[in-house]
């Protein structure tokens, strides 16, 4: 009876600390949810304050197939306030439904909060257990929220198809997705700078499009500058983050042009220090097929793969050439090599830290790049007339 | 906890509920035989009443008709022709070739059973007590005036189903022969498996009214000694008057009465209980049913079908795989739908997301509400469809179905996905026969753990089960083995099902010895090609 009478208490004991110890959930039916799937933050010039631009999904517009009905399967609200909370808080005021983060996909700044620094506004993202780390940043290349208000041309919801067409962009390495958490990882860095896509609106009327292009550079928080479609190449060839693209190089025999795929590619920052002096080598391999060729050469020749693959080599260093001359201008390590050095150096590393920005410009990169052509493809020769 | 409770609650009935108390065991008159037939003959119409199926036959015998007998039986549960041809006849006839003085005495009855009756199975008893009961069980009792014996004569013989395809268990490839109702039939399908003289069967009578045989079976010398006394003597413990399934039974020796699980098996196959017999276990058959039972249980014994053992390897383990997995989703589907749309919506991929929240857009009801509507609509159908004759099922299913599947979405009750979600779980409950009750009852609790607090919910009645479970003995073997405690040796017949060659020693967890059932190295081995 004792035994029971213990088995009893500790089962009450059990029972209340479960109970007491669950995390934060809450009961809601699916059409109580406004489902957020993007959010872009801009600020309001004279008064200072911040706008706030959500996208919110009408699930039903959604399934409606064909049928009529002209409506759009989203709607775009702003709020204004001083601060992301406050104004989030205030759509209580607009929508029957509460905001509902767990699904959002992308999240936009625009320039001027860019430049401003966005340390403050990005604050509720990460403390605020609704809402994820897996959110993609982007930096508008003018007003953000105006970006959500584009009508996709393939999908129904402006910010599903940004974020489609960030996945897209491993097919060029041209531009990237940076995700919220990989942002900051790079902010709490304390050199490493962090980056994120760049979006801009182009075309007029009906043929407004969201294009991605290129890369913003933070400094801290604060923007420093824009890297261009090559530049972003480069950098994602340094810190190994090219997927797949195109590059194009003049014909060996001179009349044309060859477009060479890149299947895989990687990368390795060693960094090495020689009579105080940081130098760091950068080695890049990359394996890669024939695209497509415009001049009638043979290609299928060891001479001239190897050709082929030097030419390549070389337009990769030169990619790279130019990002590495970009971030010293800007004085940005956006490639972590402070980080490397830390990893490899860290007694000297305290040292080093505190001139880091002096040190950054004047570091000795080596670029060593292996490109390989693999294969040719479906033909081998190009197909033309033989010759006699 | 719930085991304490449950035992105050039962206390506390002792206390209120206290009827009449009834005496079970059998009593009667405890009077002998005597020696007066007209006497004995008195006793027993007191005793067996006026009912016309009781069939006195009062004869004269002997040289000159000296001797005065009678039989008694009852009609119906006797074979006429046995009575007429290996009793009445040999008397009528043989006795005439006995001489005149004749004494008539035991030795008389004594001389009658050793050389005149042509029956097989003939008993000699002195109490009226045996008398009835022998009568009762369709044998024949043969007094003779002047003698203080009677004779019991086995000759049972009445209507009965044969030996026909078992309804549940069903296989392809497999023996399809069922158990019947009679217990004779039943015992001699599990001979004929086991031609061994190992095979013992021991038999008692339970019931105060119904008097019904029960039989425990098992393999002398593989079944261990303590099993089989500790199912002598749960059985002898019952003191009720009536057994009339094998169910009865099973609630009697059961060790956890109160237990959704039950831990007691039954089938309706002799190949599956000679299986079981021969891995150690114990059978025990009831007269007038089809279902016998089998000690000890262990739960992955629900997942083991006769059909995998019979099949190869291969498709057998996918099957075993699957049929876990069918019953995971049979008792958590409703509520992990449930916990994840109203609890977890981040879990869900957003596209789905947006066509879930498309599909639950205008439904008047929370998810939980519709899962519990559309749970016990189709349990109410399934009930139908198994209680209704064949003719109405049709129609029911028809009804059952349109209604489920059509009406209630296009009318805006139930949203789609929940459809889809029930009707998952309606097939996946079909595939593990043996814990269907169990699932339909943990379906539901599970259903309102997850309405009231989502995942958290549903983990705590995982836990809750998996403890249970794990704490569960059938007759002394733990029944969450050889999962918990791990066997590891046993795990070849769990998840997967090894070849019937590598099986080479018994389930250590039911034969606590493992013993050895085959050579070990059984390897089919052909002779290669050279």
């Amino acid at each position: 009876m004792k035994n029971r009478v213990r088995l009893l208490k500790l089962t009450i004991i059990c029972v209340l600390i479960i109970s007491s110890t669950t995390g934060c959930w809450n009961r809601r039916e699916l059409d109580n949810l406004a489902i957020v799937t993007g959010i872009a933050i801009d600020k309001i010039k004279d008064s200072g304050k911040t706008q706030l631009t959500v996208q919110i999904v009408k699930p039903a517009e959604l399934k409606r197939e064909g049928g009529g009905g002209t409506g759009k399967a989203y709607v775009n609200n702003t709020n204004t306030g001083d601060t992301i909370f406050g104004s989030i808080r205030g759509f209580t005021h607009k929508f029957s439904q509460k905001l509902y983060f767990q699904h959002n996909q992308i999240l936009i700044f625009s320039l001027d909060i860019a430049k401003e620094g966005v340390q403050k506004y990005i604050d509720f993202f990460l403390r605020d257990p609704e809402t994820r780390l897996t959110v993609l940043v982007l930096v508008a290349k003018d007003k953000a929220g105006e970006i959500l208000d584009v009508e996709p041309q393939l999908q129904k919801i402006p910010a599903m198809d940004i974020t489609n067409i960030l996945e897209a962009q491993s097919a060029t390495s041209q531009s990237s997705q940076v995700k919220l958490e990989q942002f900051l990882t790079r902010l709490m860095s304390k050199t490493t700078a962090p980056i994120a896509p760049l979006i801009e609106i182009s075309g007029e009327g009906s043929e407004k499009v969201a294009l991605i292009s290129g890369m913003a550079v933070f400094k801290k928080d604060k923007l420093a500058g824009q890297l261009n479609a090559i530049e972003t190449r480069g950098l994602l060839w340094v810190i190994g983050e090219v997927k797949s693209g195109i590059i194009d190089v003049d014909s060996p025999d001179g009349n044309g042009k060859v477009s060479l795929e890149i299947v895989r590619a990687s990368s390795k920052i060693t960094p090495e220090i020689k009579d105080g002096k940081i130098h760091i080598k950068v080695k890049i391999t990359e394996e890669g097929n024939l695209g497509s060729q415009s001049s009638l050469e043979n290609y299928a020749l060891p001479r001239a793969v190897e050709s082929l693959e030097k030419m390549k080599a070389a337009a990769i260093r030169s990619e790279v050439l130019a990002v590495l001359k970009k971030a010293r201008k800007l004085n940005t390590d956006i490639f972590g090599f402070g980080d490397s050095v830390y990893k490899k150096y860290p007694k000297l590393w305290q040292e080093l830290e505190t001139r880091w920005d002096e040190i950054f410009p004047q570091i000795e990169v080596e670029v060593a790049v292996e490109a390989k052509l693999r294969r040719l493809g479906r033909i081998t020769e190009p197909a033309n007339p033989e010759k006699e | 906890m719930i085991g304490f409770i449950l035992k105050k609650l039962r206390f506390w009935q002792m206390l209120k509920f206290n009827p009449k108390k009834e005496d079970y065991t059998t009593k009667l008159p405890q009077s002998e035989i005597s020696h007066d037939l007209g006497k004995n003959l008195k006793i027993l119409k007191d005793i067996m009443g006026t009912s016309r199926d009781i069939i006195f036959r009062e004869f004269a015998f002997g040289h000159r008709g000296q001797v005065k007998g009678a039989i008694i039986f009852i009609d119906g549960l006797t074979d006429k022709s046995t009575i007429n041809q290996s009793i009445i006849k040999p008397l009528m006839f043989d006795s005439r070739l006995t001489g005149p003085e004749e004494k008539l005495d035991n030795d008389y009855i004594d001389l009658i059973k050793t050389t005149m009756l042509y029956a097989g199975d003939v008993e000699q008893v002195t109490s009226i007590n045996d008398i009835v009961d022998g009568c009762l069980s369709g044998d024949t009792i043969l007094f003779i005036n002047g003698c203080k014996d009677a004779l019991l004569i086995s000759t049972e013989g009445w209507e009965s189903r044969g030996v026909e395809d078992a309804k549940t268990d069903a296989v392809v490839r497999g023996p399809r022969e069922g158990f019947s109702e009679s217990l004779r039939t039943n015992t001699a399908l599990l001979r004929r498996k086991i031609k061994s003289t190992e095979f013992t069967l021991e038999t008692m009578v339970i019931g105060k009214r119904t008097k019904t045989s029960v039989c425990i079976a098992y393999l002398k010398g593989l079944a261990n000694p303590s099993l089989i006394e500790e199912v002598r003597r749960r059985l002898e413990r019952i003191n009720t008057d009536a057994i009339l399934e094998s169910g009865y039974i099973e609630q009697f020796i059961e060790d956890a009465p109160f237990s959704l699980f039950s831990t007691v098996a039954n089938s309706e196959k002799p190949d599956v209980v000679a299986a079981k017999l021969l891995e150690g276990r114990a059978a025990i058959l009831v007269d007038g049913t089809p279902f016998v039972l089998t000690v000890p249980m262990l739960f992955i014994e629900s997942f083991q079908s006769a059909e995998d053992y019979y099949s190869r390897p291969y498709f057998a383990s996918l099957i075993r795989t699957l049929r876990f997995l069918a019953f995971v989703i049979s008792v958590l589907n409703p509520a992990m739908y449930v916990a994840v749309s109203t609890f977890h919506q981040e879990l869900i991929p957003t596209p789905l997301l947006f066509t879930q929240a498309a599909a639950h857009e205008g439904i008047p009801f929370p998810a939980v509400v519709q899962a519990l509507i559309m749970g016990v609509f189709f349990e109410i159908l399934r009930e139908a469809g198994v209680r209704l004759p064949r003719p109405v099922g049709q129609a029911v299913s028809i009804v059952g179905a349109l209604v489920i599947g059509e009406a209630a979405v296009s009318a805006g009750v139930i949203e789609a996905p929940m459809v889809i979600m029930v009707a998952i779980t309606a097939v996946s409950s079909f595939v593990i026969p043996a814990q269907t009750d169990v699932g339909a009852i943990l379906r539901i609790i599970y259903l309102i753990l997850a309405g009231t607090m989502g995942g958290f919910g549903i983990l705590l009645g995982l836990i809750g089960t998996l403890i249970h479970l794990a704490s569960l003995r059938s007759f002394g073997t733990p029944y969450f083995s050889p999962l918990a405690p791990l066997t590891a040796r046993d795990l070849k017949d769990v998840f997967i099902r090894a070849p019937i060659w590598a099986m080479s020693t018994r389930p250590r967890t039911i034969d606590l010895k493992g013993s050895q059932r085959q050579k070990s190295n059984l390897k089919p081995d052909p002779p290669s090609d050279e």
